[in-house]
């Protein structure tokens, strides 16, 4: 396999993490007016994990923590309104003045759009924890 | 109060668990029975009704709902008063050890029975009904180690669930007719879909209640530890049908199979649980088919219908528990002193533990109907009820019930006499006394003459209940005393002679006979069981490119009622002469995905068909499901790079036959979706300017999908990500078993065939 034997494969997906980690948080934040979301973001976040499990470098092993963690966000999204007496997942928005950012206009729903990122950023992590050690670990083993 | 008292079970099947030391469990575990039982007792004959009700999903009228009148405050006294008597006697029967779990189970089920009680609301009641069978099955099984135990637990479980399916089934139909699920709401209901409805019900009924053909679950639970049995067939779990046919009657009543039904089966019930009861010789089980005898005459009054039978009924509920629940303490007190319950061989009883042999003189008495106990006068009523229906099915329910009880006086005198007589040669060893043991059966066999002595104060509990069934019963009372005069006094009389007389005779005897019906029912269990292996072999053969077609194959059948929706009017080649060309490509590269030799080119092609779509997409003006599948193609393309990491470069080769089996499933599958995509084309109205309008003014955002996505539809959203966490996470749970087994799930034939 590709791992051990290109490092210039190696390289290249070391040195294009974090910007495609930079891409995937664009797209989080741009999601509210244009084309992206929570779930492009956790789609880009995934294909990172994808290469550096190709090229066997580190990359997110709990996905049981990207789970618990998405989940607990997203329901909390939706339960906190039924506090207030609200429905079940009004949301809130807030518009605030920054510095630097300008006018910025947000609400609850960025919060439950980071919830699906990790949601969908551990069902990647899981499903190719899965793949390694079901093929790559194989192979290891094997050679 | 009904909200407190019912959380107040929960919380102490809770507070029983968590319990740092085992010994106060019982004691807690009787808290929330006891004040249940005095708050239900204050309103015995009061005539206030209580209700309370949370609404659930008001649109389908579900809703959790209690109501309790004079019957569900009559009731409640006997399953928590009862109850509370139960706890104490544990105490005594188990002696020491950790009972925490059974404490708490054996509360749980007091709950479960208290909601059913006072149920207002078909499902509610049906909830507490699944209740009962679950907690009682594990109530039946808790000598898990016990093989006996186990299978009697399951032959509960299976009988009691499967009624409880078709009385689903029934209160579907008579919800849809009756037109509310509130039980308290529904008027009389007639015509063919209550009669579906009426049988389906009354063989749920019969079912928990134990009746022909059902009974055969009831013996087996006497491997169940008495305490357990002495509530379960007393005051409890069996009671659940007959309280269920009695809430049924004001809306079922007058359906003419209700009567009929349930009082042939009934009856029949009485005479063949008084036959079991007179052959068999285990003290424990004498008793066992004593109370299937004793349901049958329940069942048989209560769905009798007129105003004196479910008088009747509610009456020998009554007198029924408090009568056996002593004659169940009593025998398990001498199982646990004597540690046998064998009427053939236990001797000198009488000298050697005098408390249980009176308490199972009285208790007896009553059971057999004899003045002065309780038991008298509501057999009298019983018989009464039977003569005042007239002509030959008259003459045949007063034959029935006359028989019935004649065996039933038999059995009691025969278990009394066999049970306590000296067999010559030595008597049995008796262990020491308990008080905890043997108090509860000497309160409750007195009970049985205090009732008698207050006949009237116990008529003015039971008439508004019976009333609350059927108007016709507020006319009636227990009498202490018929008079010389009344045919039924006499009738009754002679049950008793005749009754002692067989008993006499039959004590010397016991033929135990095969259990009937209780082995089918196991062996319908393996045979099933048999059977589900046997196709599970089959179907899951474990061959992954087999379940796919398959798969596939079921699912492009599904699209056949839909074809008739298309219309072919609305078809065009194309919007934009850009979309032939990029179509005209993914096409190409899915045919070269098919024929290509090699799999990461075969992978690549199948990238080529993704990014097409995505190029499709983004010509339709749908930047966002371009972009997402854009990603995803990007990521699956990773990820078939890694999955081919294991496996030789080309693809093997295949038969003619599986490659056009597998070509055909694949045309066929595209044409299915081809087909559901056209048949769901419709012109639907566009309201994109108000979800535009919406999305900026509560969304508070200008990308249309996202704010659908994220606010207007968050809630399909959750779902959709709650359904995606269970799948990854049973992804990740099969990937570890893989790596736990040492990196290798068992590979079938046609995996390995794959792999060089």
């Amino acid at each position: 396999m590709i791992r051990g034997r290109s490092p210039v494969v190696r390289s290249a997906i070391r040195a294009a993490s974090p910007l495609a980690l930079l891409v995937a948080a664009f797209l989080f934040f741009a999601g509210h007016n244009q084309p992206g979301g929570g779930f492009a973001a956790g789609l880009v976040i995934g294909a990172v994990v994808a290469l550096r499990t190709v090229a066997g470098i580190g990359r997110p092993q709990d996905a049981a923590r990207w789970f618990a963690v998405g989940t607990a966000l997203v329901s909390a999204v939706a339960l906190a309104p039924l506090l207030g007496g609200e429905p079940l997942l009004d949301q809130v928005i807030v518009s605030e003045t920054l510095p630097l950012l300008g006018k910025v206009k947000s609400g609850s729903a960025l919060v439950f759009d980071a919830g699906v990122t990790a949601i969908v950023v551990g069902l990647f992590v899981a499903v190719f924890d899965g793949l390694d050690a079901d093929e790559l670990g194989r192979d290891e083993v094997q050679v | 109060m009904i909200w407190i008292l019912l959380v107040a079970h929960l919380v102490g099947v809770v507070a029983v668990l968590s319990l740092p030391n085992p010994r106060p469990a019982f004691a807690v575990a009787l808290t929330a029975p006891l004040a249940s039982a005095v708050w239900a007792a204050s309103r015995l004959g009061a005539g206030e009704i209580d209700t309370a009700r949370l609404d659930w999903v008001e649109g389908l009228d579900l809703a959790v709902s209690f109501r309790v009148g004079p019957l569900g405050a009559l009731l409640a006294v006997l399953v928590s008063g009862i109850g509370v008597l139960i706890f104490v006697y544990g105490q005594g029967y188990f002696g020491g050890g950790d009972r925490r779990g059974f404490a708490a189970t054996l509360l749980a089920f007091s709950g479960s029975m208290l909601g059913l009680v006072w149920a207002d609301d078909v499902w509610t009641l049906f909830l507490f009904w699944e209740a009962t069978s679950v907690t009682s099955f594990l109530l039946v099984g808790t000598k898990s180690t016990d093989s006996t135990a186990v299978t009697a637990a399951r032959r509960a479980l299976l009988v009691t669930v499967a009624g409880g399916l078709v009385l689903l089934a029934g209160l579907l139909v008579l919800v849809d007719v009756a037109g509310t699920a509130t039980l308290s709401e529904m008027g009389p209901v007639t015509g063919d879909q209550a009669t579906v409805a009426a049988v389906l019900i009354l063989v749920g009924a019969f079912t928990k209640s134990a009746q022909l053909p059902f009974h055969v679950w009831l013996p087996g639970a006497m491997a169940a530890p008495t305490p357990v049995s002495a509530y379960l067939h007393s005051a409890t779990m069996v009671k659940a049908g007959i309280v269920l046919i009695g809430v049924m009657h004001p809306v079922l009543g007058a359906v003419d199979i209700w009567s009929g039904l349930g009082v042939t089966v009934g009856l029949l019930t009485m005479f063949w649980g008084a036959i079991g009861a007179l052959r068999h010789a285990d003290a424990k089980l004498v008793l066992a088919w004593g109370t299937v005898s004793q349901l049958g005459l329940m069942t048989a009054m209560m769905s009798l219908g007129s105003g004196k039978a479910i008088f009747a009924a509610v009456s020998l509920v009554v007198a029924h528990a408090v009568f056996k629940a002593a004659l169940f303490m009593a025998v398990g007190e001498i199982d646990i002193r004597t540690g046998s319950r064998d009427l053939r061989s236990l001797s000198g009883l009488r000298t050697s533990m005098p408390v249980a042999f009176w308490v199972m003189v009285f208790a007896g008495l009553s059971m057999a109907g004899v003045p002065p106990l309780l038991g008298f006068p509501a057999k009298e009523a019983a018989i009464e009820a039977s003569l005042k229906e007239s002509g030959a099915s008259g003459d045949l329910i007063l034959a029935g019930v006359t028989i019935g009880s004649v065996l039933t006086v038999a059995y009691t005198t025969r278990l009394v006499l066999a049970l306590f007589s000296d067999k010559g040669g030595e008597s049995t060893e008796v262990a020491p006394f308990r008080w905890a043991a043997a108090a509860p059966s000497v309160l409750l066999s007195a009970l049985g003459i205090v009732g008698y002595v207050l006949a009237p104060s116990v008529t003015d509990w039971v008439v508004p209940a019976a009333a609350t069934l059927e108007t016709a019963s507020a006319g009636y009372a227990l009498l202490r005393w018929p008079g010389l005069d009344s045919t039924a006094f006499w009738i009754s009389m002679g049950i008793v002679a005749g009754g002692a007389i067989i008993g006499a005779a039959a004590a010397r005897h016991s033929s135990p006979p095969e259990p009937v019906g209780a082995n089918n029912v196991d062996r319908l269990v393996d045979r099933t069981l048999d059977l589900a292996k046997w196709t599970t072999g089959r179907v899951q053969h474990g061959s992954l490119p087999i379940y796919l077609v398959v798969m596939a194959l079921v699912a492009s059948l599904a699209v056949i009622p839909f074809l008739g929706s298309i219309d072919t009017d609305q078809l065009h080649a194309w919007d934009r002469p850009l979309q032939a060309g990029m179509g005209t490509t993914v096409v190409a590269a899915a045919i070269a995905v098919a024929v290509i030799r090699s799999r990461i080119g075969a992978a690549l092609a199948l990238g080529v068909v993704g990014l097409g779509v995505s190029a499709l997409f983004l010509i339709q003006g749908a930047p966002d499901l371009a972009l997402t599948q854009l990603l995803v193609e990007t990521v699956i393309v990773v990820g078939f790079v890694i999955g081919l990491g294991g496996l030789t470069t080309q693809f093997p080769a295949n038969g003619f036959v599986w490659r056009s089996v597998r070509i055909g499933t694949a045309v066929l599958a595209g044409a299915a979706v081809t087909a559901a995509l056209l048949a769901s084309a419709e012109d639907i109205p566009s309201n994109r300017e108000a979800l535009t309008a919406a999305a900026v003014d509560e969304g508070g955002g200008n990308n249309l999908v996202n704010v659908i996505l994220t606010d207007l539809r968050a809630l399909d959203t959750l779902g959709e990500v709650v359904v995606l966490v269970v799948a990854a996470m049973g992804v990740l749970a099969l990937s570890r078993a893989d790596t736990a087994r040492g990196g290798g799930a068992p590979l079938s034939d046609d995996v390995r065939k794959v792999r060089r």
